[in-house]
């Protein structure tokens, strides 16, 4: 009975881990799009940025394919800048696409966070009376 | 820090096996690939005190990134391919993805199999020309290739002319699922994120709001 207890916990850990995962790869390109809101940067930036100002710690070549879809979906535009360091830079930037796909994305987001807040509302009052208990 | 021989040896490595996995797609296209990740892991190298070990690791495998690039780079082709092969790989990548890619993968098997079938049976009606056609009876609507045929009251209605008829309706399936595909497969990439799937409804929310 233990054991199928044991199993029950670790299928629900690894269902809960896909779960955030998936999460935080859906965000990622609206992450992406954000990095580059102020201005042009090249990927080692995003990646020391996402690390710096958010938790979105991800395996670093996540970040390349999605630069280059969106770059793809016009959303991005991307040109090599030799840089001091001696390795050319690829830098990349939003385009008035990526603008307003950014902003969509943004109320989108907005708006989702409001509702599920509501519907969590309860899950989290509960959470805190346990640990003030 | 001076990357040593041993290491530029590993990175070369890695490089190649990257180049190797990725998947159709120009050879300009698959080399800016490359050099961004070269730039990518020696500017790492630079940068931080990490080993290379611990900045490929963070990267994650050649194989592993090539596929991410894969997939899109998959999707992007076929949007533009007459190859049922291509288009049906691009459906199976879909349909990993959600409920909307399964039903658009079952709907290009569907159309695949009956438009390739009817080309496959008008093909085949010379070397069986009794078990193949279409047969109509009460109750039966059957057309193909069967061993044995129907049997009466249905009854072979179209003979011969059962090869230009199967052969325009096979093209036709094969034609309008192709270019249906191609349609979804490119509107699948230019939608984006699951963000951008809720535009309408957001639109129609912000509306409601405003």
């Amino acid at each position: 009975m233990i054991e199928i207890h044991k199993k029950l916990d670790l299928e629900n850990n690894g269902s809960a881990e896909r779960w955030e995962q998936q999460i935080r790869k859906g965000a990622l390109e609206m992450a992406a799009l954000a990095a580059l809101w102020s201005g042009e940067l090249y990927g080692l930036e995003i990646i020391r940025r996402f690390e710096n100002s958010s938790q979105l710690s991800l395996a670093e070549g996540t970040i390349y394919p999605i630069l280059s879809r969106l770059k793809n979906e016009g959303l991005l535009e991307s040109k090599w800048v030799e840089a001091e360091a001696g390795h050319p830079r690829k830098y990349y930037r939003l385009t008035d696409a990526g603008r307003a796909r950014l902003q969509q994305m943004t109320q989108t987001w907005t708006e989702f966070s409001r509702e599920l807040g509501t519907l969590i509302k309860p899950v989290i009052a509960a959470q805190k009376d346990e640990v003030t208990k | 820090m001076n990357l040593q021989h041993q290491q530029e040896l590993e990175i070369d490595n890695y490089l190649r096996r990257l180049r190797e996995c990725l998947p159709q797609m120009s050879v300009a296209d698959r080399e800016e690939i490359v050099r961004e990740i070269s730039v990518h892991i020696r500017e790492s190298a630079q940068e931080t005190n990490s080993s290379l070990d611990e900045i490929l690791a963070r990267l994650g495998s050649a194989e592993d990134l090539a596929s991410e690039y894969g997939q899109d780079a998959l999707i992007r082709h076929a949007s533009h391919s007459f190859s049922p092969v291509l288009i049906l790989r691009a459906t199976v990548e879909l349909a990993k993805r959600g409920i909307e890619g399964l039903a658009l993968f079952l709907s290009a098997l569907l159309g695949y199999t009956l438009g390739g079938g009817l080309v496959l049976t008008a093909i085949l009606k010379p070397i069986f020309p009794r078990q193949t056609g279409l047969w109509i009876g009460p109750g039966v609507f059957d057309f193909g290739l069967h061993e044995p045929p129907p049997v009466y009251p249905a009854h072979e209605v179209l003979g011969w002319r059962y090869i230009p008829i199967a052969l325009s309706f096979g093209w036709l399936f094969l034609w309008v699922t192709t270019l249906g595909v191609r349609w979804f497969l490119r509107r699948s990439r230019s939608r984006g994120s699951i963000f951008a799937r809720n535009r309408a409804h957001i639109s129609a929310n912000a509306g409601t709001l405003a």
